[in-house]
């Protein structure tokens, strides 16, 4: 049987909320009741039309933006369960997602003070800081891992 | 990307690594791209955003300029 991308990415974004971990390209092709080569394939054209990315020479998801299968200094609280967020733009993303409250425990990168940032009822609150990019907006994905 | 207290920190932390400045924007504005990128994310019907689309959102935040374009300069 074959298998849409569109069902794998809203597969593999459902059980990354629930689970808090992507599925893997087996349990993917299980849930989904295709194959593995199937899920294996919508995986590698996901990634390829920038919409996840897969660790490097693995099919093992790495980030389904906005959510990171790693930790990272961006964890973010919501009433659905806390996350790791692959930067400050992707934390502020996951209560956009959701369409809910999020608290993000970022702190400086300089300093290492904290610097909390919530989201109330569509409002960000507690926000004075700054995030800076270090390439231009045209090659952030040359390598997404660094912007 | 990071986040930091001040353009300061980020001055700071930059000239430690001996790296050079790109753009920054403000946490506000970080919520305004958060929104505007992920807010419909979850629904089958989504689908990235074209060149011309994201620097729409870019300038509706009040990000212009050669940094933010992502369509090559005509």
């Amino acid at each position: 049987m074959t298998v849409a991308d569109t069902d794998v990415r809203l597969h593999l974004m459902e059980r990354f909320l629930a689970d808090g971990r992507p599925p893997s390209v087996a349990e993917a092709a299980a849930a989904l009741e295709a194959t593995e080569e199937g899920v294996a394939g919508a995986y590698g054209r996901l990634q390829d039309a920038h919409v996840i990315v897969l660790a490097p020479g693995s099919l093992d998801v790495w980030m389904a933006n906005p959510l990171s299968a790693v930790p990272t200094p961006f964890p973010v609280e919501t009433e659905r369960g806390t996350y790791y967020a692959n930067c400050i733009w992707d934390a502020l993303g996951i209560p956009a997602m959701l369409g809910c409250d999020g608290t993000v425990a970022a702190s400086c990168a300089d300093c290492g003070d904290p610097l909390p940032v919530r989201i109330r009822n569509g409002e960000i609150h507690g926000a004075g800081g700054v995030a800076p990019f270090a390439v231009p907006a045209a090659r952030w994905w040359d390598n997404i891992g660094h912007t | 990307m990071l986040a930091f207290r001040s353009e300061e920190h980020v001055d700071w932390w930059l000239a430690a690594r001996r790296l050079g400045r790109g753009a920054s924007f403000t946490l506000e504005q970080a919520w305004g791209l958060a929104h505007a990128w992920y807010h419909d994310r979850l629904e089958p019907s989504w689908r990235r955003k074209t060149a011309e689309e994201a620097e729409e959102v870019f300038a509706g935040l009040g990000l212009t300029g050669d940094f933010w374009r992502l369509r090559p300069s005509e």
